[in-house]
């Protein structure tokens, strides 16, 4: 009898007190509401615990290294050195990253690019060119460490961007010195016959992480600059500026800024991979070399206002926008009106027996905002809108790139050379942050002499743009790219490897092998001691004879997240690290005779500074 | 006569609880019986001990490779030879609990009771004579001195930067369960 009533009432009080415990109660457009109230310094702060939203990577440029900055905090996190030693981390003196250096001992780090899939990041890989020894380098994201260096032939500075097709199919790298084929000796004078500004085609094997070269084309002996592929429907193509189609060889500051125009290269790497399969190519000392005024297709050459810089693909991928430097304009070409001119063959004649496009027939707009000066690098926001830097009149212009108009603008301190976007240059930007990469920093900071850090200044886009953090940063950034911090999966450890043969993860495995000369030693770190050979008297100690040819395999036995032990030899001139679980290989020869102690670099428990033994060399004699 | 077999008789239901009770025991066996979790300011996230009837999971190395600091043995499977034949103990206990719920005869269960009974303690004192080696034995030359302890078997206890928590695991629950399940038959078949 009403039996029901207690069974009711009972289910309706623990569906209330669920409801009271766990319902989130805070909906999301309370947050967004409230964020929009939010001061500067609340929009910037992320608390212990939390962590921000995006990863930033910003290119090192002549330190070799790339910086990771976190958004909207501005805090750096990390230093991944690519293209130059770094002794923190032992790269360049272990043999893996020293092999990879190539004998070099900097680089330039010019433009980072993600690995896209379908147009968007995808958080698996980054690129980076050096313009300083003219190589490409590919950094693994799950460890945020360098996989791969190639050293690029037949060119000389690849500045401009290496920038990735849709797919990472290929990332391309076009150079900004020209220079003779094989970097040879010829006389400056014979410039325009002899020299080249050869673009590389890269392919990345993912599988066994290595990068290729699948062919090169001898574009004309100007500097080429900045680069992009396209999207979506102009997937197949890509477009980069060019400055110096003067051709000139002394004093570029005021020779190469002679023309009215130089020219945007436009090229379908489609067409280009379809040339190399047909054959029709030259064999440069084992490059696949296309020349284009001899094996034609696929290249053209777009007039633009004079020594551009940036040249940027809109997110839909139907326009492309370059950037005057010299000439306050920035210029809208449609994809669409040069296929058809393509099509038609609307040809304003040939340069270096390359076509020209009719700058009528594939310009859209030209925009140019009052009194601003200087364009160089446009980025997106979600909406399609255009933001781009003025380095001389020192601000970034919002703008809408489908009818010109100014949006708004906004200064920041000073010369901004690129601007990042949140993934502002795939398909689908993210919108609300971008960062000023300011050249001159001045009097933002505390002073540090007469030179100061650069600039990296936080830009607030979400409503009426505004700067609201500024952070210092070494030299120097010239591109950033923006990430979503979940696209990014890092690992805590390195995995057991047990097909490494100098890999060691018992104790008891540990071992010192002596092949005539040549000294083996299998070991291993751990908090807090070496173990080099566990049936010595003194496991911690390594003995060999002036001479011998050392190879020290270690390996990080704490399979403990940040418990990372360094390895170095004090005056040996020798580090390196081991990460957790990682194995790594140092070798060298052991000329001096002495007494040298061996110890832990990076700081990995209490006992740490016990965490040390001894590298005895016997003399000869 | 009749009578007598009839009172020591359990009935349908109860044969069914204790089949019920057998199923648990086995389900028990895969889930984790017991675990130790260790915070420290360092390891804010927890590293685990956690005891399968047959194996040790959680951050073992881990914590073998800061245990030495304090001159405590390490945790190994070797070091526990009970998970060798564990599991197959708490087997044969599934297939008399099934018995039992065969041949429904109360003195069976009785003896069952008492089997379970006395193997919980034997379990119980093992484990706190396995912990109490492992926390006063400890190595003279070790780095850092503390006094010896022992962990208790279900709590908290400090040891240098390192608060352990003692927790039953989701299996035992399944066994504290199987045996309710056993006990409810006395009760439901009580001589009225």
């Amino acid at each position: 009898m009403k039996k029901w009533i207690p069974i009711v009432s009972g289910l309706l009080v623990g569906f209330i007190a669920a409801t009271i415990s766990f319902a989130d109660f805070s909906g999301k457009t309370n947050t967004e509401a409230a964020s929009s109230n939010k001061s500067n310094a609340e929009k910037v702060y992320v608390p212990f615990g939390q962590k921000d939203d995006y990863y930033l990577f910003a290119s090192g440029g002549h330190s070799g290294q790339m910086f990771i900055y976190g958004v909207p905090s501005m805090r750096k996190i990390r230093t991944i050195p690519v293209f130059s030693q770094d002794s923190a981390t032992g790269y360049g003196f272990d043999e893996h990253s020293k092999k990879l250096m190539g004998g070099y001992t900097w680089g330039d780090l010019h433009h980072p690019a993600f690995s896209e899939t379908k147009g968007d990041y995808d958080g698996k890989w980054m690129f980076a060119t050096d313009v300083g020894n003219s190589r490409a380098a590919v950094v693994d994201l799950k460890t945020f460490t360098t996989k791969d260096i190639i050293k690029v032939p037949n060119t000389a500075g690849p500045h401009c961007a290496a920038f990735v097709t849709e797919n990472t199919e290929y990332m391309f790298l076009p150079t900004r010195f020209a220079v003779p084929v094989g970097q040879k000796y010829e006389s400056l004078d014979d410039y325009s016959q002899k020299y080249r500004g050869v673009m590389s085609a890269v392919t990345f094997d993912e599988k066994n992480v290595k990068l290729n070269i699948a062919y090169q084309v001898a574009l004309p002996p100007w500097s080429y600059d900045l680069s992009d592929a396209g999207k979506k429907g102009s997937a197949d193509w890509a477009v980069m500026t060019t400055y110096n189609t003067e051709e000139s060889t002394t004093t570029m500051e005021v020779n190469a800024s002679q023309a009215d125009r130089d020219y945007i290269v436009l090229f379908n790497w489609k067409e280009l991979e379809k040339m190399v399969k047909e054959g029709k190519y030259e064999d440069v000392d084992g490059q696949k070399m296309i020349y284009p005024e001899k094996q034609k297709g696929g290249i053209y050459l777009v007039p633009v206002a004079k020594s551009p810089h940036g040249v940027d693909v809109t997110p839909d991928g139907k326009f492309f926008i370059a950037s005057g430097k010299l000439a306050p304009t920035m210029t809208v070409f449609s994809f669409e009106k040069a296929f058809k001119a393509v099509e038609n063959k609307e040809f304003a004649g040939e340069r270096n027996g390359i076509p020209i496009l009719n700058y009528k027939s594939v310009m859209e707009r030209e925009v140019n905002p009052e009194n601003a000066l200087g364009p160089l690098h446009t980025q997106f926001d979600d909406k399609g809108m255009a933001y781009t830097t003025m380095f001389i009149s020192s601000e970034i212009v919002k703008w809408d790139p489908k009818t010109g108009k100014t949006l708004d603008r906004v200064p920041v301190q000073y010369s901004p050379g690129h601007s990042v976007a949140a993934e502002g240059d795939t398909v689908s930007p993210d919108g609300h942050w971008l960062v000023a990469l300011n050249k001159i920093a001045k009097d933002t900071y505390l002073s540090v002499g007469p030179s100061h850090p650069e600039s990296m200044q936080l830009i607030d886009i979400s409503g009426k743009m505004k700067v609201i953090l500024s952070a210092p940063v070494d030299p120097e950034p010239h591109y950033a790219q923006m990430i979503k911090a979940d696209k990014i999966k890092t690992i805590n450890v390195y995995p057991k490897d047990t097909k490494n043969p100098d890999a060691v993860y018992k104790q008891n495995d540990t071992k010192i092998v002596r092949k005539g000369n040549e000294v083996h030693v299998y070991g291993i770190a751990m908090r807090s001691r070496f173990i080099f050979d566990h049936k010595a008297k003194r496991p911690d100690v390594i003995e060999v004879n002036q001479g011998d040819h050392v190879f020290i395999h270690l390996t990080n036995i704490d399979f403990d997240e940040d418990i990372t032990h360094g390895f170095a030899i004090n005056s040996y001139d020798l580090n390196m690290e081991v990460q957790p679980g990682q194995t790594n290989t140092m070798e060298f020869t052991a000329d001096k005779a002495g007494t040298f102690p061996i110890y832990c670099t990076n700081f990995c428990s209490a006992l740490h500074q016990e965490m040390n033994g001894y590298f005895l060399v016997k003399p000869k004699n | 006569m009749n009578d007598s077999r009839k009172r020591h008789k359990l009935s349908i239901t109860s044969s069914l609880l204790i089949t019920v009770s057998a199923i648990l025991i086995v389900v028990s066996l895969f889930f984790p019986w017991w675990k130790m979790v260790f915070y420290a300011p360092q390891y804010p996230e927890g590293l685990n001990i956690i005891v399968y009837p047959n194996k040790l999971q959680g951050e073992i190395d881990i914590i073998n490779g800061l245990n030495h600091y304090i001159g405590m043995s390490n945790f190994s499977k070797e070091n526990f030879p009970e998970l060798s034949y564990l599991s197959y103990l708490i087997g044969g206990l599934a297939v008399l609990t099934l018995l039992t719920a065969i041949l429904r005869n109360k003195k069976v269960l009785y003896g069952l009771i008492g089997i379970i009974t006395i193997g919980g303690v034997v379990g119980v004192l093992d484990l706190h004579f396995a912990l109490q080696k492992y926390g006063t034995n400890l190595s003279p030359k070790a780095p850092i001195k503390i006094d010896p302890f022992v962990p208790p078997i279900i709590g908290q206890n400090t040891v240098a930067n390192f608060t352990t928590h003692s927790l039953l695991g989701t299996g035992i629950y399944f066994v504290i369960a199987a045996f309710i399940l056993l006990l409810i038959p006395l009760w439901k078949d009580r001589k009225k």
